[in-house]
């Protein structure tokens, strides 16, 4: 099973498509957890899920905004897809009883 | 961001691969954060990446297990050379000549495997190396030998690196080759009194006949 930082930066990339490169899913991730991640953990979790068949990588073009330099572009593979829809399940299957997850509990207490 | 905060941020990144450092360094330029932040990222990427190649054999054998004890031995038979060079006679001229050999073979694949076992751990490797060249040179009292003769092996061992590092492989017959070369010699100094514990840089050559079908660098 994916761990919680895996999860994300897979959704991420699928959420960006074509787009998904090490930069914008750092991006992706802050803005949308409100937490910034390390350029060390981000390229470490995407070695480690394209060891694992998860993510493919290749580098991309270089662009002018960049400085010149190329991107490192991440594809989720359908052996991703699937390992975060499994995550993904588990996390709305164990949260359905939870007092966050129910709409008409009472509200937070 | 000031240039000479770039500079060391561009500087760190040379210890990463070519192409991470490109996509590392697009990344920050991309992102616009101060130099020291970008500093402190790719600390912390250059940190993980070398603590992953830690948790292989390679590195802790190529630099704890070769280059340190190596450096001892060899400096010590590159001092046996040079009184032999000294003191030997036009009958003692073969033997001269074996142990030459065989500092320039036990150095160059001591350097070669050394580059060719953990390329990227390297620099520690290198240091392993120097720090006994150091100690050694600082306590060396000799009247008669200069105190560079220690470092007779030092060429041919840079030579090996340098090619262990830049070549992808090395041919399983010119392996086998070289080792039963070497071993010859050894063989050939032992018999005059070279002392038991050089069997141990043969394995250098062994090693890599053993994988040198497989060696990638």
């Amino acid at each position: 099973m994916l761990g919680e930082f895996e999860y994300l930066l897979i959704s991420a990339a699928s959420g960006l498509g074509d787009q998904a490169y090490s930069g914008a899913i750092q991006r992706e991730i802050a803005s949308t957890t409100g937490r910034r991640c390390s350029i060390g953990a981000l390229y470490t979790t995407i070695d480690r899920l394209e060891g694992k068949g998860l993510v493919k990588t290749y580098m991309g073009p270089a662009t002018a905004q960049r400085g010149g330099r190329a991107k490192r572009m991440v594809r989720v593979t359908p052996k991703g897809v699937q390992a975060a829809k499994s995550f993904y399940d588990a996390v709305t299957g164990i949260s359905r009883g939870a007092r966050w997850a129910v709409k008409d509990a009472g509200g937070a207490s | 961001m000031t240039n000479a905060g770039w500079r060391a941020v561009e500087l760190a990144a040379q210890l990463l691969d070519h192409d991470e450092s490109e996509a590392v360094l697009g990344d920050l330029v991309e992102s616009g954060e101060s130099w020291w932040r970008d500093l402190l990222d790719i600390s912390g990427l250059i940190v993980r990446r070398q603590a992953e190649l830690w948790k292989s054999w390679r590195p802790w054998l190529a630099s704890f297990g070769l280059a340190l004890p190596a450096s001892f031995l060899l400096m010590g038979f590159s001092l046996g050379v040079t009184r032999s060079f000294r003191h030997t006679g036009e009958a003692g001229l073969p033997l001269l000549a074996v142990r030459i050999l065989l500092l320039g073979t036990w150095s160059w694949t001591g350097g070669y495997v050394v580059a060719a076992m953990s390329k990227r751990t390297l620099w520690l490797s290198v240091v392993s190396c120097c720090l006994p060249c150091l100690f050694c040179l600082a306590r060396f009292r000799v009247p008669s030998l200069p105190s560079p003769c220690l470092l007779l092996f030092v060429p041919p061992a840079i030579w090996g690196v340098w090619q262990g590092s830049k070549l992808s492989g090395i041919k399983t017959r010119t392996a086998i080759s070289l080792a039963a070369a070497v071993t010859l010699l050894t063989l050939l100094s032992m018999g005059q009194g070279l002392p038991a514990v050089y069997w141990v840089l043969l394995w250098p050559a062994w090693y890599l006949a053993a994988t040198a079908e497989t060696s990638t660098i």
